[in-house]
């Protein structure tokens, strides 16, 4: 039972951090990071509980979530992709302004309530016949519909990037920029293109932390989670499957640092818990040297240069 | 002049500046159907940037394009190849860990998500490498075939978009004689049905080798058509340099002196963990230069970075003065007093935002700083000496060196390492990317420095720059000596056939 | 063609923060135009809650400079600041990203509070500079870890520096709950500091301390290790072309090593100054933005010690004057950060507006003068 309800958790957990692995998977597939992705995460939390707050509907919340994202992700990648500018310290810039922003958003629309506002997370539903099974039924098959989707999507997004057009030219601009310009086709419109889709999901992740688990925003709710999800798609060699495995385990993780916590166990200290996730993610970033990494990420693609 | 053929492609009033450049400045040129026109001019003459703007990569600042007496807008590659332009970058444009065909088929319509059709492509690219002669296997990855076939690809790339007009940027640079010769039949042939070439050299031979007429460029503009039959080569030379150019000749060495260099049984292993130099050995005595001549990547580089310390080899002995060298460590080799003038200098010479001064000690701090501290003056110094010694223009000492001319920074390169190459200097590609007068200059003081006694280790993968200058010539293939020869003996003829791995009779 | 697949040397990709630039008194006034813009931008959000924006940041400079506490508080703000700015700066020299100040500063901060709840008799003579000691060495191995993660095992700098801020928290979390909570046991802090701990005051009365001075000095110190010394010009040479720096023979593990030491110690002695000078002893999760700040004043400062110290005298205002106008109003503290994210990406702009104004400049001078080269 303590099992079951562990591998639920795990499962669930997952989402946000495939959603957002495999954003990066893209965008990093065409040269250009996503730095600003644990802000994203945030202001999609924020957007999410706002829309789905005012509207009623959780639907509208996430997709005010995939919005807030998009056009974060455009201030992103204007400046990145066609000004050139250097995608770190945008991207620090931009999750200083999104950890300010979040919370004062919050206050101009909700002043100071004194119970945190609240509204009803996203529901599991019940796949038929599957989730009867044992074991598996109630870990796989009982989550909610944002967990299914994250999981499809990563095997979409691997037959996207190694089956089909879109994909080549995804990975063509990552590996040589200069080739994708020489067959004509536009590559800050590429990468441009890759860094809106990728915030879309980074959205969408975030609002899996406040209206899709929780059910409410907090500011500090994030806490890293953009990061974990940033090194998840190197620590998964630029490829969905390998993000998907190495979510699975962040999942396994953070659920059993959230099972243990709430279960009163004090053979180690809650801190070395709630640690636990990004020591796990040193550990794996130190473990795993040896890279496929697109040649050209984090090098702006400046074509008049002589 | 005008050709009586009609014109496929014109250029009229093509201008066109960068931040600090003027690349082209008013250029016209017209070329005929089934015309294979030669664009001759020195490196930084503007060639390069004129291809670039008729295939949509840089827009010109003004001039237009005509393509079969049409005007057209070329905004993008893509314009270009709907016009029938296909484009021989001279970096090639292919992505280095996808397959020959994942490369020709990148970005073809319909760019939908659909599936690729592997196979279709594949037999489209077999039977188009049959009908030109040139076989590639589709499935191959690119890093892993050799340059020649490499730069195959690239031109299937543009007959498979049906190219009618084939610009090729200095397509021989990296080609052995044999290979060369093979393009050069390949653009016969494809000029025959009806085609159009335009043809990017500095190299004089080639123009008289395939070209029908050559339009000439010097400092960014047209200095000059003719058609080959009536032009001489000196005509040329004098239209490219625009000035008549006394270029050094190579004088044969005095007496050599002892062996400085000695090379015992080296094999080194390459990035990839093959094996690029096998059990090699040679030797470089005083006052003597022994160039390596080669097709790029047949473990020339590696064996240079090896003498200089930045490569540790898997086995073998290398001695300065009979006295061995500690492997992989720059220090212990540039204590033995070898100097070092790599091939990019950019990248692996000069930290281009750092000062003139400061990269004339890169190598050297030790000398220059006292516990831990930088000796300014000493420093000051030593630049001001150098920069008078080796003309080196700058406005100061303390100015960066990424606003100096390619001649001046190729000048504090040299500058530093031939002070530190007491014994040896090491040149890899020296001359790389500069114009006639810089690379001569370069040429006189590696002859200057042998001459005071220095031995010189020269690669280049220039026929002609080692023949000019060396006193030996050492012939690598596939990181063995295939042949070496006195220069009294060397012949373009029998270098050419060991630098395709042929085993003349030479020994 | 250059061997397939080889990397670009980074050194493009930081052209714009710390390249060339022009020396015209318009652009030496950019940065003055990125903090006006960033206030500007934070000026619209504030009309959302119905405040006049002029009269906020009126309140918000009248605050800062109302009397001399405040003023001095300016620079008892700006102290921190000045180190976490430098933490960053530094690491950037040799296009290292050190974003992990934050937890840096926090295992300074409670090793400078071990050390002084541990020898509480010492004179302050001996106890201060102790507590500096341990502070800089707790900052400097936490941050040392990242270098030595990026020299062993070429891993990701950026992450794993920020990776380990995220455990510093939980590690100050737990010492405070724990090992170092105060005597009653009542809050997540602990015991005040003995008085020959505290960090003596410039002007009676005021937070202004003479660790400012100390920060100053530090910022001196990092100047002169990056222009005069053999090992500043390694960092350099590393920072703008590691493949030269590595055919010239300079060890580039080392340097990564080298300058993770020194930025994470700049960073840790923070941890002093704010438990010595101000606080007087630790709280569980106070002055949380001290690292991210501090990045972006570093990038104001273009990286240079002297543009660190006054962006940081700058951002020490505004928060002088921003807590105490939200305070006073209905606007959130958060501002504070906003007001930050966005001068740090107009400064970001500024950069390319620069490259601009250079480039067509040059343009100009190439189509007159006619020079082909």
């Amino acid at each position: 039972m303590i099992l079951s309800g562990l591998f639920f958790r795990a499962i669930q957990m997952c989402t946000p951090l495939l959603l957002g692995s495999l954003g990066e998977v893209l965008v990093e597939r065409t040269g250009v990071m996503n730095m600003a992705i644990e802000g994203i995460f945030l202001l999609g939390a924020w957007a999410g509980f706002t829309g789905a707050y005012l509207s009623g509907s959780l639907l509208i919340g996430f997709v005010c979530a995939m919005l807030t994202g998009v056009l974060t992700g455009a201030l992103y990648g204007w400046i990145t992709v066609y000004l050139k500018q250097h995608q770190i310290v945008t991207g620090v810039a931009l999750n200083i302004l999104a950890a300010g922003l979040g919370i004062y958003l919050y206050r101009v629309l909700f002043g100071v309530p004194l119970l945190p506002l609240t509204v009803e997370s996203l529901k599991p539903f019940a796949v038929p016949v599957l989730s009867d099974l044992p074991f598996i039924g109630p870990v796989l098959f009982r989550q909610n519909v944002l967990t299914y989707i994250a999981f499809l999507a990563m095997p979409a997004g691997w037959w996207l990037l190694f089956r089909t057009r879109t994909g080549l030219i995804l990975r063509s601009t990552g590996a040589n920029p200069e080739a994708v310009d020489a067959a004509g086709i536009n590559v800050e419109r590429v990468q441009f293109g890759a860094v809106l889709v990728s915030s879309a999901l980074n959205g969408l992740a975030g609002a899996f932390y406040s209206i899709g688990y929780l059910g409410l925003f907090s500011n500090d709710m994030i806490g890293g989670r953009g990061w974990i999800a940033f090194a998840l798609c190197f620590l998964g060699n630029w490829n969905p499957l390998g993000a998907l495995l190495g979510a699975l385990i962040f999942g396994i993780a953070d659920a059993a640092a959230i099972t243990l916590q709430t279960s009163g166990f004090s053979l180690v200290p809650n801190e070395f818990l709630i640690a636990l996730p990004y020591i796990l993610t040193i550990v794996a970033t130190v473990l795993r040297t040896q890279f496929n990494v697109p040649a050209s990420l984090g090098t702006p693609y400046i074509k008049e240069s002589k | 002049m005008e050709f009586s053929v009609p014109s496929a492609l014109a250029l009229r009033g093509i201008t066109k500046a960068f931040p600090g450049v003027l690349a082209n400045s008013d250029v016209t040129l017209s070329v005929g159907e089934g015309e294979v026109r030669a664009l001759l001019g020195e490196n930084g003459a503007g060639k390069s940037t004129l291809v670039k703007i008729l295939y949509g990569l840089y827009q010109p600042d003004s001039g237009s394009i005509e393509v079969d007496g049409r005007t057209v807008s070329i905004r993008s590659p893509r314009d270009a190849m709907t016009l029938g332009i296909g484009m021989i970058h001279q970096h090639f444009t292919l992505v280095p860990v996808h397959t020959v065909w994942e490369n020709i088929v990148l970005g073809l319509a319909p760019a939908d998500g659909r599936p690729l059709s592997r196979d279709a492509a594949a037999a489209e690219i077999d039977a188009l490498g049959k009908k030109y002669g040139l076989e590639v296997d589709p499935f191959a990855r690119i890093d892993q075939l050799s340059v020649g076939m490499q730069q195959k690809v690239e031109i299937l790339k543009a007959l498979y978009r049906r190219a009618r007009i084939l610009v090729l940027d200095e397509p021989t640079a990296v080609l052995t004689p044999g290979e060369a010769e093979n393009l050069f039949s390949f653009l016969r042939e494809f000029r025959s049905s009806g085609n159009t070439v335009l043809f990017i050299t500095h190299k004089l031979a080639e123009v008289f080798a395939v070209a029908d007429s050559v339009t000439v460029l010097r400092g960014g503009r047209n200095a000059g058509d003719f058609g080959v039959r009536d032009a001489s080569e000196s005509d040329l030379v004098t239209c490219m340099v625009g000035r008549e150019l006394v270029l050094t000749k190579g004088k044969p060495a005095g007496s050599t002196g002892n062996v400085v260099l000695d090379v015992r049984a080296l094999s080194i292993l390459g990035d990839r963990g093959n094996r690029v130099v096998d059990t090699l050995s040679l030797s470089v005595r005083e006052g003597e230069i022994l160039g390596i001549a080669g097709v790029s990547g047949n473990g020339q580089e590696e064996l240079a970075d090896v003498l200089c310390g930045l490569r540790i080899p898997e086995s073998g002995e290398i001695l300065l003065d009979g006295r061995p060298v500690r492997p992989g460590i720059p220090e212990a080799a540039f204590h033995a007093g070898t100097g070092y003038i790599p091939a990019d200098r950019h990248r692996e010479g000069l930290v281009l935002d750092m000062t003139v001064e400061e990269n004339l000690i890169l190598k050297n701090l030790s000398a220059y700083s006292r516990f831990g501290f930088l000796r300014m003056k000493k420093i000051r110094e030593n630049a001001e000496r150098l920069i008078k010694q080796f003309g080196i223009k700058t406005p100061s000492p303390a100015a960066k060196v990424k606003g100096l001319s390619g001649g001046n920074q190729q000048k504090i390169v040299a500058a530093r390492e031939i002070e530190a190459g007491s014994r040896l200097l090491v040149a890899v590609q020296p001359t790389r990317g500069l114009d006639l007068g810089a690379a001569d200059h370069v040429h006189r003081t590696l002859l200057d420095e042998r001459d005071r006694g220095k031995a010189v280790f020269l690669v280049s993968t220039e026929l002609s720059e080692v023949l000019k200058l060396s006193d030996r010539i050492a012939v690598i293939f596939r990181g063995r000596i295939l042949g070496e020869f006195k220069r009294s003996e060397a012949t373009v003829e029998k270098i050419g056939m060991l630098l395709a791995g042929g085993m003349g009779d030479a020994a | 063609m250059s061997a397939p697949g080889t990397k670009k040397t980074a050194s493009g990709t930081i052209r714009t923060l710390v390249g060339e630039r022009d020396n015209s008194l318009w652009t030496a006034l950019f940065p003055l135009w990125s903090v006006l813009l960033g206030l500007a931008a934070g000026g619209l959000l504030m009309l959302l809650l119905d405040h006049n924006p002029l009269k906020i940041y009126g309140d918000l400079v009248s605050y800062a400079f109302r009397d001399i506490y405040n003023i001095a508080d300016i620079f008892a703000k700006a102290t921190p600041l000045i180190l976490t700015g430098l933490a960053f700066a530094f690491a950037f020299r040799a296009s290292l990203f050190n974003i992990g100040a934050q937890g840096q500063f926090y295992l300074g901060a409670v090793a400078a509070a071990a050390c002084a709840l541990a020898f509480p008799q010492l004179p302050s003579i001996v106890l201060l500079p102790l507590c500096a000691l341990a502070a800089a060495v707790a900052g400097s191995l936490w941050g040392g870890f990242a270098g030595f993660c990026k020299a062993r095992f070429n891993a990701n700098e950026f992450l794993v520096s920020m990776m380990s801020t995220y455990v510093a928290v939980a590690v100050l979390d737990f010492l405070v709950r724990g090992p170092l909570r105060e005597a009653k046991g009542e809050y997540p802090q602990t015991d005040v500091l003995a008085e020959s701990a505290w960090i003596p005051s410039v002007i009676p009365g005021t937070r202004f301390h003479w660790g400012f001075f100390l920060a100053l000095a530090v910022a001196l110190i990092a100047w002169i290790i990056l222009w005069k010394t053999t090992l500043g010009f390694r960092i350099r040479a590393v920072g703008r072309n590691r493949r030269a720096a590595r055919f010239a023979g300079m060890n580039e593990q080392r340097i990564f090593l080298a300058v993770f030491l020194i930025s994470g110690a700049f960073a840790g002695l923070a941890g002093f100054m704010e438990v010595n000078g101000v606080q007087r002893m630790v709280v569980q999760g106070f002055n949380p933005l001290l690292g991210s700040e501090g990045i972006g004043i570093a990038i104001l400062g273009n990286a240079h010690p002297v543009g660190v110290v006054l962006s940081a005298l700058l951002f020490g205002a505004l928060k002088v004057g921003g807590i105490l106008v939200t305070q006073t109003s209905t606007i959130p503290s958060s501002i504070i950060a906003i007001l930050e994210g966005f001068v740090m990406l107009f400064v970001v702009l500024s950069y390319w507006l620069q490259h601009r104004i250079a480039a067509a400049r040059a343009r100009r001078r190439a189509s007159e003068g006619g020079d082909s080269r």
